[in-house]
């Protein structure tokens, strides 16, 4: 293997490449280290996650994606952690695509939750082979050995060999069927506090994401895409484009219907990302835009409000809410309605691609390297396995880096010119050619008892689904999209879940908590309102909501979400909210999403339309914690990302195209609105889940009721402010 | 006629369009990559560079405009990687995808050069053009705090 690595960093240099300059740490996943110097010696490979070196280095592979959300870090310091490695002798390396890793496609916080433990076996299973091989040197029994911090010991004589000196011997150590694991008092990374593994390399500008990526022979590519869902190109004059110095082609991209295509657009190929960008300005393009040519969002969400508040199509009952609401004391409803978002990382859709006729390789940020194989193979007609992904560092995805378009575009083109081809995206067509989060309505009706229990609950929601993506004959969302309002916590006898009329016009895509943003929001909001109602503070009437469920399956689930939401109430100023000033308030919510619980009390002032956030604490159970600081950070940026939809995001579409087009006219949160952020972490033992998305849902709501109770003010949309519409 | 840029103190001919932004020159021309392209007008800090000394945005900063002039990136903001600011941002773990983070610390980088003692106004002023949409800012606000402590030390 090394051998295969070391010709190909020859060729690379003979080519005259790796000098002035370019680093190709994406372009040479297995050989960065010796390339480095860091690696002297041969690697063994030990299983698919580690790699030990004899002299000790240790690679170990992250076969799930990395955004930002610090899962490199955090599996392979559980790796370390059952190895018995020592961290600092540990460099972590992005896998490509490749089953050995497992599932790859990383979303829907599912990482940590599905691969902790095979992970964690991995390393415990190359400790087991490292004893196997000291205890033969030793001619001692296994049990007489034990491991730490990179070496393993004889308890005998407290002999020690060191990992290096081992890694030969322990590739012929039998594999191990069955590894006990380690027990949480004796972790040494696993729930502690670690730095980035990379981030040394960020501050210096060394990290490589995906858009950085340089191959030999590289050219460059801008694009323009049809403005409309469904559209195509009707007439295209490429004259004063190709007169532009440096444009070397143009070519059309035709829509390629499959999950993930390309929506259809028009490359110039250039011999730079800036020429490429001037000259796609200089295309003169006639689109036939079909039917989508209709969609104007001002309209319709007017029209979902329509749907959620007639009876709509029946998607789940238990119960008989019509016998509820008959014999209600108190009755309440209310109607919530949220925008599309573009997920709009910093890093826009980048990658490189090149076509070959025998092969095709691919250096893309991405979250899902296996579309990346399945769009391209079915595009080239080739077997997915075929085609070879590199998996590059994303400079941010939120959910929008699952769909590999821009990298079938880049495919397109490559194939055309032969060429290996950088498509870099401008920040106005990554912002009109997303894959947005749903528009959407909802509509809550509830009655009550005179104790202001919840006798009965109607809740409608309309929203275009994701799965219009695959099935675009969808007239409303599938009954198993509104499950998440049926399995709500809250403990509601008679309750009727409607799925409201919703037309897809646009792509819909999975946004970081995707519809746990809306769902939260109008759960925890509602609730706020209900308890208004009884005459009742939030957290004792959504205690009582959870108390009134008797199902014995939620039991568990709900002693959790009870305990973040009383965690945050103690540790903000939700005890003391009656002696803050007149124009301050605290809001409450707690919200379970993607099997992690997170609730927050955020501490606002409102002066009249201004709505300043002072504090938020944010308290999480996500069972065992695998890093207490990527966890905290999470909390962090998903109170950004909460503030950015909740006061100032909203993509709109007029004429079926996207109005925004950069961050003047969708104003994410910047520095001067950054509240003061407080985590709270629950100390668990439960197996672990994933945090990249649950800490976006309670913050909307928390802040709705916050500004409540400071105000007397109810918001019920989001965005709370849209800025341009 | 001088037709050259000092790039972390190394000269290199300019040959390509006089309206190119200094980006691209640093990264499809040199492969200088640690300055990114965020939006292209101005509007994210990501490309944040220094321009004798001053933070500029280098995607609408056309190299006609920075003849002969000294130019410093994230790659040669100190030698060995160890600004006060790159050990602060380390100290605080402040990157997530850290795909902006260069420009922050670039534009922190001038903020220190001019203010020495930054309040929390101070920083959120001159921080508010740089995006980060994984929301690291409050970190960025005390690891700057911090690096601003550390500079007055060295005094």
């Amino acid at each position: 293997m090394s051998t295969i690595a070391m010709s190909r960093r020859n060729f690379l240099k003979g080519a005259g490449i790796a000098t002035g300059g370019l680093v190709f740490s994406v372009a040479l996943p297995a050989n960065a280290l010796v390339e480095k110097g860091i690696m002297k010696s041969s690697e063994n490979e030990l299983n698919a996650f580690i790699h030990l070196a004899e002299n000790g280095d240790t690679t170990i592979y992250c076969g799930r994606c990395e955004m930002g959300q610090g899962i490199s870090t955090a599996l392979p310091s559980a790796v370390a952690d059952e190895m018995e490695a020592d961290w600092q002798r540990v460099v972590v390396k992005q896998g490509d695509a490749d089953k050995k890793y497992g599932p790859q496609s990383t979303g829907g916080s599912a990482s940590i939750r599905i691969m902790y433990q095979p992970m964690r076996e991995a390393g415990a299973k190359v400790k087991a082979m490292l004893i196997t091989a000291a205890a033969k040197v030793w001619n001692t029994s296994e049990g007489n050995c034990y491991a730490k911090s990179h070496f393993v010991f004889n308890k005998s004589n407290q002999q020690k060999l060191s990992y290096g000196e081992l890694a030969s011997l322990a590739k012929n150590s039998p594999i191990p069927t069955k590894v006990t694991l380690k027990k949480k008092s004796d972790f040494t990374y696993i729930g502690t506090k670690l730095a980035r593994h990379d981030q040394d390399e960020v501050v210096v500008g060394k990290r490589i994401y995906g858009v950085d990526t340089k191959v030999p022979g590289l050219q460059y590519a801008a694009i323009v895409h049809c403005p409309v869902l469904g559209g195509k190109l009707k007439s295209l004059d490429k004259s004063d484009a190709m007169k532009v110095k440096g444009v070397s082609d143009i070519v059309e991209i035709p829509r390629f219907d499959v999950p993930f295509g390309s929506i259809g657009g028009v490359a110039v190929v250039a011999d730079n990302s800036w020429t490429a960008q001037q000259a796609v300005k200089k295309l003169v393009i006639e689109w036939d835009l079909g039917k989508n040519a209709v969609y104007n969002t001002t309209e319709y969400k007017k029209q979902l409000v329509t749907n959620v508040e007639k009876q709509a199509t029946l998607a789940s009952e238990r119960g008989d809410i019509t016998h509820a609401f008959s014999t209600a004391e108190h009755s309440v409803k209310a109607t919530y309605t949220g925008g599309h978002l573009s997920h709009s990382p910093m890093e826009p859709n980048a990658s490189v691609v090149w076509v070959q006729k025998d092969s095709c390789e691919v250096w893309a940020s991405t979250q899902s390297p296996v579309d990346i194989q399945k769009v391209l193979g079915q595009y080239l007609k080739r077997e997915p396995s075929d085609i070879i992904v590199h998996v590059a560092m994303a400079g941010g995805a939120f959910g929008r880096k699952f769909k590999c378009d821009y990298v079938h575009e880049a495919a397109v083109i490559s194939e055309k010119t032969g060429t290996p081809i950088q498509l870099i995206w401008s920040r106005e067509e990554d912002m009109r050619t997303g894959y947005y989060h749903s528009i959407n309505a909802q509509h809550i009706e509830a009655s009550m008892d005179k104790q202001g229990n919840v006798t009965g609950w109607l809740h409608r929601a309309a929203f275009p689904s994701i799965a219009t993506l695959f099935d675009p004959s969808l007239v409303r969302s599938p009954a198993q999209s509104l499950d998440d309002i049926s399995n709500h916590l809250f403990g509601i006898d008679n309750m009727r879940v409607e799925s409201g009329d919703a037309i897809a016009h646009t792509r819909i895509g999975w946004y970081r908590a995707v519809y746990a943003i809306f769902y939260g929001f109008a759960f925890a909001t509602f609730a706020d309102e209900l308890a208004n109602k009884a005459g009742k503070d939030h957290l004792t009437f959504v205690n009582q909501l959870f108390d009134n469920n008797k199902n014995t399956n939620q039991a568990e689930d709900i002693k959790r979400a009870k305990a973040v939401l009383a965690l945050v109430a103690d540790k903000s100023a939700w005890h003391n909210r009656k002696s803050l000033p007149k124009n301050q308030g605290v809001g409450l919510a707690v919200h379970y999403s993607f099997q992690s619980f997170v609730a927050m009390a955020v501490h606002v002032e409102v002066d009249g339309d201004d709505i300043k956030v002072l504090n938020v604490d944010a308290a999480i159970d996500c069972g065992q914690v695998l890093n207490i600081d990527g966890a905290t950070a999470q909390m962090e940026g998903a109170v950004v990302m909460g503030m950015s939809l909740s006061l100032s995001t909203e993509i709109t579409f007029k004429d079926g195209a996207v109005v925004n087009s950069s961050f003047h006219d969708y104003p994410v949160m910047r520095i001067g609105d950054m509240p003061n952020v407080r985590v709270h972490i629950v100390d668990s033992d439960k197996s672990p889940t994933g945090l990249g998305e649950p800490g976006v849902a309670p913050f909307a709501p928390a802040l709705s009721n916050a500004v409540f109770a400071a105000s007397g003010k109810r918001y019920r949309d989001l965005p709370f402010k849209p800025l341009y519409t | 006629m001088d037709n050259t840029i000092i790039i972390n103190g190394k000269n290199h001919n300019i040959d390509v369009d006089g309206d190119m932004p200094l980006l691209w020159f640093l990264r499809d021309r040199l492969a200088f990559t640690g300055t990114k392209f965020g939006c292209g007008s101005g509007l994210c800090g990501a490309c944040t560079v220094h321009v004798n000394g001053q933070a500029v945005r280098s995607c609408v900063t056309p190299m006609n405009s920075v003849v002969s002039k000294k130019i410093t990136t994230i790659e040669g903001l100190s030698e060995n990687g160890d600004h006060p600011l790159q050990q602060a941002w380390l100290n605080n773990n402040v990157p997530q995808c850290g795909y902006c983070q260069a420009g922050q610390i670039m534009n922190a980088a001038s903020l220190l050069a001019t203010n020495p003692s930054p309040t929390d106004q101070d920083i959120d002023t001159a921080m508010q053009g740089n995006i980060c949409r994984c929301g690291t800012y409050q970190r960025i606000k005390k690891a700057i705090s911090e690096a601003a402590d550390t500079l007055a030390k060295e005094v």
